[in-house]
């Protein structure tokens, strides 16, 4: 969505979504920076109707509120001392990521003065280095779907085979090409994202950020004021400190490496080492997968766990289930191998740790003002995503929340709101759908059968299990499945699952629907779109099996099922 | 009164005995079939008839299955799914994959390999009737009477038979154009069997299935030309939506003739000679007539009882697939209602419950979602940005995005994915929703679930995004790109 992040990115700025009343206190408050940040800006009705808007919007103030917020529109009434301040921004943002551009801009849009600090590109991030962009766009999302894109391409050489397509020899792939077009759209998108900024009218300062004071940051020497600081710094892959771990590549490098692995030995179980070994098993390395646990993708749905698994293993990566990696040993001829509790692989090109990511709250400074962390090292956030400090509030990975870039957009559009639109909104985190970019790949959204069954009690669950229209063609053993989880006593739909081609995009619609809270029946009598595979999720008509916390004496249930399943 | 009573219950045991069968359906298409399992599974003594199995459909052919499974949705979507390929091996080569200056194309292969799969979904679907207890028989059906119909046999052979309920799901055929030397063109039913790959095509036509068979053969490799006579193809879409279709058409090489009819087809030695109305010639391996369907209702004896047909030949039923003899329904393609798989099946259920549950019900044809298998596809569901000006009482907010997808910055592919929303201003209820770009029809789906619940804009804004996808762009479109009154004049930006 790198496109289409610009896409909407440059829609919206077409049509900046000024709001009159923080105009206009911005028009009293700060009549100089005014014209800086609002001179491309269309439409400035302004003097005519300031007094009835500022009564309004004095009684829209949000009771509810425990924290003192220094709304732009109150400061000046209420709390006179601290307003007549002089601070050089109204926000400070340290960290350009995918939270902080979105909270930065959105503030700007809404007529603060805003400032925002990031590292120095690099593909790898590092204690100084990073890039306006963040994760997502640098060492994340994107240049990992490139990635996907480009390994994918192999399972489809092998299915259009079945449809008719020769090639005189194999596809061979050269990775030279495919790093240099990937790093050449990564400049061009880290190009769009200062764009983006500087439209807006943010000011982006290039350095390290670090917080001095409540209302301070100091970038690479110069202090900044703020009336609030943000911070959105993100997070970083974890190794483990194990013998040998300076051999490891964590996914930042992976994603931009010399040349391609021959064999290689991923440490993980997560998202991450799933997608890098589809990744590489799609580009003709030879893959093994090291995971402690018995299963792939802890936290998801135990059927998908188990299906993905599957699919994965007859695409032809090597899972190596309860191997916990000891140590990493160079050989004489360069080769790496991988010391298990189990025993030793050898032979690796390349050993890859997936094995966590943490927040980069080390020398932010966060100690010294008292901002408040979790064990893990996350910032502690209320539910607007304000810090232990009042002036300091946090979005995105450093926050340790969920994880995902549309979920700190979302964050970082909601502290915009609260702080400079006089609209306190807190982040829904109810049915937040996410996809793993695997071969194939999941998307899912509400809950899993096993949190479903635990929260609820009775739940009917509906499976399809299929070879898809395309596989019967190919010959290849790839299969779909499907969930829904369904509240027994409700009949709301609580989750949706899916592993098999498209799932994600599938995925995105039907989170519509299940945020919106519709039930079974609402499902059931939605049309399908034939010959698709989403037209599955439309067509259940029997569950597979019912859930209930205390099953009827009478083996009614047993009996529906039979009834039902001729249809 | 459309209950027919439970068929269990004692009283109507008697009555039933005067019948071979509670219901005899003539056509095991998608409809015909849905309605025949169902009835029999609500107790129903049910048979159904079926003209023997080629595909090519013809008075006398036909096969269990009928046009999706045989003719139509499913061999359709295995060619595109063929075609689609040749725009991926020519995306790959910036992705660093090394690929021959040309790939070849063994179109006998894909040809056999896909009749291998209907005749297999063709077996599928005669073990459902079995097992739902459902007698088959091969032959063409005719009504005789209210309650009586005749099959004749392969061999020739009569066979009758009395029901309480007959339903016709006969279905429809494609129909050629009566211009000269129209038997040089074919239909789709041949299209999906040509011996050769066409090297030079004349698509004729500006409907799903014309723009759907241009795209296949233009991604096999073939030259295209589609000819149409309105300006843009897709008549009924929402009309900027038509034009992204037709730009995207073009971008894959596609020749475009708008407002354009054929007038002659003669034979020459280098091919098809094509003559149109503005004087353009040429040459083709291959003429398709895309020029529409016809129910077929000819050769079921529909006079002798008294059906009604309309102007175009489909059986006129009310709103639970009852025609005006009591005990004769339809459903499908032969009522020429909403001609799609999905629509049928619904009809066919609907007619079952109604029937043989005692729950008489109306299918409901609102945000019926449908999609055309261009390459790149198409798909919609709910209303056009005109449907939606005609029946809204107040504004009407439409908001686009049209991007380049991810997919292509790398690819270098020059095609943007377009996205719309129609909402009505004053409910915020999103009315309608369209796209043409990669993965269309299979991102619409969750969206009509939305949509036929009378989802708002805003709990689309409120749903989280799947990052990096194409459909996140359907619930992150924050700005209005236009408000427009019934009047028909857009608004300035709001």
């Amino acid at each position: 969505m790198a496109a289409a992040a610009a896409a909407a990115a440059a829609s919206s700025l077409t049509t900046p979504k000024l709001t009159f009343p923080s105009l206009q206190s911005l028009y009293r408050k700060l009549p100089l920076s005014f014209p800086l940040s609002l001179s491309s800006s269309s439409s400035l009705p302004l003097p005519k109707t300031l007094t009835t808007t500022t009564t309004s919007l004095s009684s829209r103030r949000p009771l509810s509120h425990h924290r003192r917020r220094h709304l732009t529109t109150r400061a000046e009434a209420e709390n006179g001392a601290e307003a007549s301040r002089h601070y050089d921004f109204d926000l400070f943002t340290i960290g350009a990521g995918s939270g902080g551009v979105r909270a930065s801009r959105f503030a700007a849009n809404f007529g603060a003065s805003v400032a925002v600090c990031e590292l120095p590109f690099s593909t790898v991030s590092s204690e100084t280095t990073g890039g306006v962009g963040g994760t997502c766009v640098l060492r994340g999302c994107v240049p990992k779907k490139l990635l996907v894109y480009a390994s994918k391409y192999a399972h489809e050489f092998d299915e259009s085979r079945g449809f008719g397509w020769k090639y005189d020899s194999d596809p061979l792939h050269d990775w030279d090409t495919l790093m240099a077009n990937k790093n050449a759209e990564l400049q061009r998108l880290t190009g769009i994202y200062k764009n983006i900024l500087n439209n807006a009218g943010v000011t982006l300062i290039e350095g390290r950020g670090k917080i001095v004071d409540p209302h301070t940051v100091d970038v690479d020497g110069k202090l900044y004021s703020a009336r609030h600081i943000l911070i959105s710094v993100g997070g970083r892959p974890f190794i483990p400190d194990i013998p040998g771990s300076g051999y490891v590549i964590d996914s930042d490098a992976a994603l931009d490496l010399p040349s391609k692995p021959k064999k290689i030995a991923i440490v993980g179980g997560g998202y991450i080492a799933l997608e890098f070994a589809g990744i590489f098993n799609g580009l003709k390395s030879d893959v093994h997968v090291f995971i402690r646990q018995k299963k792939v993708l802890r936290g998801f749905d135990e059927e998908i766990r188990d299906f993905v698994a599957e699919q994965m293993s007859l695409r032809g990566i090597e899972l190596h289930t309860e191997e916990s990696p000891q140590a990493i040993i160079k050989s004489a001829d360069g080769s790496l191998s991988l010391k298990t509790n189990k025993g030793t692989v050898e032979g690796f090109s390349h050993v890859m740790f997936a094995t966590g990511r943490r927040p980069n709250t080390k020398n932010l400074g966060l100690e010294s003002v008292g901002v408040k962390m979790t064990k893990n090292g996350a910032i502690e956030v209320d539910e607007y995503s304000c810090t232990s400090v009042p002036s300091i509030w946090a979005v995105g990975d450093v926050t340790d929340r969920i994880n995902l870039t549309p979920v700190a957009l979302m964050e970082g559009g909601a502290l915009a709101k609260t702080l400079f639109q006089n609209e306190p909104t807190k982040p829904d985190y109810r049915a937040v759908p996410s996809a793993v970019f695997s071969q194939p790949p999941i998307g899912q959204v509400g809950l899993t059968e096993e949190q479903a069954t635990k929260e609820y009690g009775d739940i009917d669950v509906f499976t399809a299990n299929f070879r898809p229209l395309k596989a019967t063609l190919s010959g290849l053993p790839d299969r779909v499945f499907m969930k829904l989880i369904v509240c027994a006593k409700t009949n709301k739909v609580l989750g949706l699952n899916m592993c098999g081609e498209d799932s994600p995009e599938i995925v995105q619609g039907f989170a519509v629907a299940i945020k919106a809270g519709l039930t079974k029946e609402d499902f059931d009598s939605t049309v399908g779109i034939h010959p698709t595979a989403a037209e599955e999720f439309v067509t259940m008509r029997t569950p597979t099996r019912k859930i209930r916390e205390h099953p009827p004496a009478e083996g009614k249930t047993d009996h529906d099922v039979k009834a039902a399943a001729g249809v | 009164m459309l209950i027919d009573g439970e068929v269990n219950h004692t009283n109507q045991v008697e009555e039933e005995a005067h019948f071979d069968f509670d219901l005899f359906v003539i056509g095991a298409g998608s409809g015909g079939v849905r309605a025949a399992r169902f009835s029999a599974n609500y107790g129903a003594k049910v048979g159904i008839c079926e003209l023997p199995f080629h595909p090519i459909s013809s008075e006398v052919i036909g096969g269990v299955g009928g046009t999706c499974v045989i003719r139509g949705c499913v061999p359709k979507k295995i060619l595109v799914y063929g075609a689609n390929f040749g725009g991926e091996i020519e995306d790959a080569k910036n992705y660093g994959w090394e690929l021959n200056e040309k790939v070849d194309y063994n179109w006998k292969k894909l040809l056999q390999k896909k009749t291998d799969e209907i005749i297999r979904l063709n077996g599928i679907y005669k073990r459902l009737l079995s097992n739902a207890g459902v007698k088959l028989y091969e032959g063409e059906g005719k009504i005789v009477g209210p309650n009586e119909v005749e099959v004749t046999q392969l061999d020739g052979t009569k066979l009758s038979y009395s029901a309480k309920h007959i339903l016709i799901a006969t279905g429809s055929r494609a129909q050629r154009l009566a211009i000269p030397g129209q038997e040089l063109a074919i239909t789709s039913d041949e299209a999906l069997s040509l011996e050769d790959l066409p090297k030079r095509a004349v698509v004729f036509g500006g409907g799903y299935i014309a723009v759907e068979f241009a795209s296949i053969w233009r991604g096999m490799g073939a030259t295209v030309d589609l000819f149409f006579r309105k300006e843009l193809p897709l008549r009924g879409f929402d009309d900027e939506m038509r034009d992204v279709v037709a730009r995207n058409l073009e971008g894959r090489g596609i020749n475009l003739h708008p407002r354009t009819n054929l007038t002659e087809l003669t034979k020459t030695e280098k091919g098809i000679k094509i003559y149109t109305d503005h004087k353009e010639e040429l040459l083709a391996d291959v003429v398709l007539f895309a020029t529409g369907r016809a129910p077929n209702t000819k050769r079921l004896n529909l006079e002798a009882v008294g059906v009604e047909l309309d102007n175009a030949g489909a059986v006129k039923v009310d709103e639970y697939s009852r025609t005006n003899i009591p005990t004769i329904w339809a459903v499908g393609d032969v009522t020429n209602r909403m001609n799609l798989t999905p629509v049928a099946l619904m009809e066919g259920t609907c007619f079952a419950k109604t029937v043989f549950a005692g729950q008489p019900t109306k299918p409901d044809y609102n945000h019926i979602p449908c999609a055309v298998f261009s390459i790149p596809p198409f798909s919609v569901v709910g209303l056009s940005e005109e449907q939606a000006l005609e029946q809204a009482n107040g504004d009407v907010l439409v908001f686009t995005s049209s991007f380049n997808p991810m997919k292509n910055t790398i690819s270098g592919r020059q095609e943007k994915t377009v996205m719309k929303l129609v909402v009505d201003a004053e409910t915020d209820k999103v009315l309608g929703a369209s796209m043409c770009g990669p993965d269309a029809p299979e991102i619409m789906q969750g969206i009509a679930v939305a949509l036929k619940c009378g989802a708002t804009k805003q709990q689309f804004d409120s749903t989280v995004g799947i990052h990096p996808s194409a459909a996140e762009e359907f619930v992150t479109m924050r700005s209005v790109t236009r408000r427009v009154t019934a009047s028909g004049k857009p608004k300035a930006n709001t």
